[in-house]
């Protein structure tokens, strides 16, 4: 553990504002990111990183510091968001959203646009973002959180052994057979697309 | 020794994530130089490996933040009240919701059971089951109409009997209590012949005739001519 997260960690115990404060503000985003991702659904994620950041505040003084500050949060927020899925699958996969979700609008995913380039460019940006989202989340939960620890959050293979508690081997298989399902989602939408172009 | 194409394809991740070193990645590679199809085959992960790479980074709503940072005073606030105790914590959350849950229904509760303590208490007197002993001092072998051909029972000294009755005074049962070695004679003769002589009256409660048990004291009678 680094002396950031130690120091960090004292004053969470110690109640001090900043250390909350800091805390909060180095992983809110990251973390936010991350369970956004798995979920594929904001106001979820924010049900979620809200929880993850309660237990973190209530567990400081559980924390064994085996691991780092990272990885110990991202390990809650990785269950935090599977609970949530399960819970979901149990409880409201029936229920229908009385708003629309249009993931094309902007605020439901806020892309930042990138003013260098043409619209024909954009519009192909944002069809791609769009299906390789949709491609997310149609692979096996167990598998996506592999893939987004490590092409989104960008951990390497070790720390997400860690956080999800499994070898290395075990992280190694998840991040083969992610990528290959969001291979084989995006060949069979990018030919889907093709017949109806042509 | 090459590789073959099974096991590149075990080993196309960790070459893209820059995972293999010295000798392998020398063999990956020499075998990626000969075989079109793993070569493709990378191109492919790579493509993904960038399309996750490329999604924008979702930014969080303002109002989660602010959330979020409300969440972490009230938390500190209770660690700072509980020291850091688990059990203090556990402890005041539970009083806390059990307060909330008990006020609401605090002052009808204590009404109800006021109440009730009041009703009970007015009636709690005619509730008692328990029966007067009539001392019905009669020598009931000396019944004017006893029957002739009956045997009757011969104590040797007092004998108690408990009979229970039903709702209309009628004896069901009886059992000795005291003294059943000093009945002499065919015992089961005594209710038929002589105890239900004596009219037993109904015992009452709450305007309501209910059964109950008798305990009758017999004690024999010497006549000397």
């Amino acid at each position: 553990m680094s002396e950031e997260d130690a120091r960090i960690l004292r004053g969470l115990r110690a109640g001090f504002e900043e250390s909350y404060e800091e805390l909060i503000a180095r992983f809110e985003q990251p973390v936010y990111g991350m369970v956004y991702r798995l979920l594929g659904n904001q106001p979820d994620a924010c049900d979620v990183v809200q929880e993850v950041f309660l237990k973190v505040f209530r567990s400081v003084h559980a924390f064994r510091e085996q691991s780092s500050l990272r990885t110990w949060i991202y390990r809650i927020a990785v269950n935090e968001a599977h609970n949530h899925r399960r819970w979901f699958v149990r409880h409201c996969r029936l229920e229908v959203s009385l708003e629309q979700e249009d993931p094309d609008q902007p605020g439901t995913l806020q892309c930042a646009a990138d003013p260098g380039r043409s619209p024909f460019e954009q519009a192909m940006d944002s069809e791609t973002r769009v299906l390789v989202e949709r491609a997310l989340t149609r692979i096996n939960p167990v598998f996506r959180t592999a893939v987004v620890l490590r092409d989104i959050q960008n951990l390497s293979y070790e720390e997400i052994a860690d956080i999800l508690q499994v070898s290395l081997g075990t992280v190694k298989s998840r991040i083969l057979r992610g990528r290959d399902a969001l291979r084989r989602e995006l060949t069979e939408r990018a030919e889907g697309l093709a017949e109806v172009m042509a | 020794m090459g590789m073959t194409c099974w096991s590149v394809k075990r080993r196309i991740n960790e070459y893209v994530d820059g995972r293999l070193r010295g000798s392998e990645l020398s063999r990956f590679e020499a075998h990626l130089s000969e075989c079109g199809e793993c070569e493709l085959r990378i191109d492919e992960v790579r493509s993904v490996r960038s399309s996750l790479r490329s999604l924008p980074a979702t930014e969080m709503p303002a109002d989660l933040r602010v959330r979020l940072r409300v969440r972490a005073s009230q938390e500190r606030v209770v660690l700072l009240e509980t020291n850091g105790s688990r059990f203090l914590r556990f402890w005041n959350a539970w009083k806390f919701r059990l307060n909330e849950m008990m006020r609401p229904i605090t002052i009808p509760a204590t009404g109800g059971f006021i109440s009730s303590i009041a009703l009970f208490g007015a009636f709690a007197l005619t509730f008692s089951t328990s029966t007067r002993v009539v001392a019905y001092d009669v020598p009931v072998v000396y019944a004017a109409n006893m029957s002739a051909n009956l045997v009757p029972i011969e104590l040797q000294s007092s004998a108690v009997v408990t009979f229970s009755t039903d709702g209309s005074g009628r004896i069901t049962d009886y059992a000795y209590s005291e003294g059943s070695k000093s009945v002499v004679g065919q015992t089961s003769r005594l209710q038929s012949n002589n105890i239900s002589l004596p009219c037993i009256p109904n015992v009452m409660a709450i305007a309501q005739p209910i059964s109950g048990d008798v305990r009758i004291t017999f004690t024999p009678l010497v006549f000397r001519p």
